[in-house]
């Protein structure tokens, strides 16, 4: 599934927010690729930079220095899912309207897209409350919904910004375990940003840990879980989660006392 | 999905209770309106009050059906409520233009907001003779004189309620990869439907003082007209009856858009 081409590089990357009180040096210098197929987790002190660090892929921020360079084998650029914080389901749309809600804006309510989500519904068990409000709904079907309203406009690329911070625990181990079979089967190529150092072990090929604002790449952790014939439903019960973890808590931990 | 009520007795002895509870602050308080009309006829009938100046129940009562069968407490009714609909429709009308157009340019918004502030603050019925000598007297100053109450502080309330919105919802109109105007049609304005509501509610009272104020100094028809009139020759049971009406008026507007809050609330969740 992974191939070796990069699909997204960023090259020194820097960028400052201005306002009436001072300019923030968000990035000082980001240097990484993410290759096609492949699951990245950034991990890092919060307020270093991660949600910044999305938003410029995504284009929503333009860099203030470096590049960022996306391959494709199409002469388009890539098409790019944003997964914010909080789901974001609008309150006075039913959970299928508000998954409509990216086809809407980009006039692409085509037949094959409809099939496309009530494909996806049934497929992940949603399909029985299509028609329900969100408020009815728990906080892991509410996220599952919002990955379904952006995979509705079949990105190449998923950005998710800390997806599951506002469940608890339980539901977060496994909503995170759907989100990231639905992201496999789906063939996408995804970054998560995440402060929970299990989740981007248990999830990503390859974890980058950032340092403190502002914000430079401290170290980039591939995770190996198959290459050691472990498979991910089981990768947390395994001796080398904890050492994967442990590795990146330290690197986190110096982060956090240094200076 | 429905919650069970009813469940235990415990449960439908409060349920009965309850109801009980609300059926007897109503009939109490058609009680207190009931004893309240009695006194005031008794002390007319038994001449404890003056019912030239105080009039009573049932002159009023009288009068109310000998104007009514005459047409002509009908045709006064009807320019009150028409008159105060169209100042109402125009106060929202013209004010969710002008905030949808504060909102697409900020700094306009910015810029015009403490006029705004000033002018909202400002008595308004001060503005009513200023608008008597540029327009003189007739419908279209009666109408202005409604609009005037409400419109400000319903630009300004409207503007900042659409200030307000959620900017990590705008953002994912952003991420969807929306322009402005759909940020607007599909965030914006559909959340603040329910505020908009609360401020048609508010609203379309002004809108009623308005007009009655506008009625007394520029009318020849209405039931402000008719207060003025009334208070003028002496004829109180008119001036009383109108003031009745009014009251009924205003219970009936207000009640409509009660349910309509309620319907679109519903709507909301
Ligand atoms: N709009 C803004 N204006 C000014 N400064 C900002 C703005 N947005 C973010 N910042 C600052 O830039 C830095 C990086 O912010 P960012 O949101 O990218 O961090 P983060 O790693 O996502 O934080 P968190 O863990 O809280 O989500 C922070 O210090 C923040 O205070
Ligand atoms: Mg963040």
């Amino acid at each position: 599934m992974k191939s070796e081409k990069p699909f997204v590089r960023l090259d020194h990357v820097k960028f400052s927010y201005y306002s009436s009180r001072g300019e923030v040096e968000a990035l000082k210098d980001i240097d990484f690729s993410v290759e096609k197929g492949s699951f990245v987790a950034i991990v890092g002190p919060s307020g270093c930079g991660k949600s910044t660090i999305l938003s410029i892929i995504s284009g929503l921020l333009k860099p203030t220095g470096g590049y960022i360079t996306f391959y494709s084998e199409e002469f388009a650029p890539p098409k790019i899912g944003y997964m914010l914080q909080h789901d974001h389901l609008l309150e006075w749309r039913d959970v299928y309207q508000n998954i409509l809600l990216g086809l809407e804006i980009r006039k692409l309510k085509t037949p094959q897209n409809l099939e496309l989500i009530d494909n996806l519904l049934e497929k992940y068990k949603l399909a029985n409350v299509k028609h329900q409000k969100p408020s009815a709904l728990s906080g892991g079907m509410r996220q599952r919904i919002a990955l379904i309203r952006t995979l509705a406009l079949r990105p190449d690329l998923l950005l998710l910004d800390e997806p599951f911070s506002a469940l608890d625990y339980q539901t977060r181990l496994s909503v995170s375990k759907d989100v990231y079979d639905i992201i496999k089967s789906e063939e996408k190529t995804a970054i998560l940003v995440t402060h929970d150092i299990s989740e981007a072990v248990a999830m990503a090929d390859t974890v980058i840990l950032l340092t403190k604002p502002p914000c430079r790449v401290k170290d980039i952790i591939p995770i190996e879980f198959e290459k050691h014939g472990i498979s991910r439903d089981e990768v947390r019960n395994s001796k080398l989660f904890q050492q994967y973890f442990d590795e990146i808590w330290r690197e986190l931990q110096n982060e956090n006392t240094n200076q | 999905m429905k919650t069970q009520i009813n469940s235990s007795d415990g449960q439908r002895n409060y349920m009965r209770k309850a109801k009980l509870h609300k059926l007897l602050i109503f009939w109490c308080r058609i009680l207190v309106f009931a004893g309240f009309l009695a006194l005031w006829q008794t002390a007319a009938s038994f001449k404890w009050i003056d019912s030239f100046y105080f009039s009573s129940p049932l002159a009023i009562a009288k009068l109310f059906v000998h104007d009514i069968r005459d047409m002509s407490l009908l045709r006064h009714i009807g320019i009150t409520l028409l008159e105060s609909g169209l100042s109402f429709l125009l106060i929202i009308v013209f004010s969710v233009i002008t905030a949808t157009f504060f909102w697409f340019y900020p700094s306009l918004g910015k810029m015009l907001e403490p006029f705004l502030i000033v002018l909202n603050s400002l008595p308004k019925s001060a503005l009513a003779p200023l608008i008597i000598v540029w327009l003189g007297t007739g419908p279209r100053t009666i109408i202005l004189c409604g609009m005037s109450v409400g419109i400000f502080g319903c630009i300004l309330n409207l503007y900042q309620a659409f200030e307000q919105t959620d900017p990590e919802r705008l953002k994912l109109i952003e991420t969807l990869g929306g322009n402005k105007l759909q940020k607007f049609t599909k965030i914006v304005f559909p959340q603040n439907i329910p505020t908009f509501i609360s401020i048609a509610k508010v609203n379309i009272g002004l809108a009623l003082v308005g007009v009655i104020i506008g009625e007394f100094l520029a009318g020849r028809q209405g039931l402000g007209y008719l207060i003025i009139y009334g208070s003028q020759v002496f004829k109180l049971d008119m001036v009383i009856l109108s003031i009745v009406i009014l009251c009924a008026i205003a219970m009936l507007l207000y009640g409509m858009l009660n349910l309509l809050n309620k319907k679109i609330i519903a709507l909301w969740q």
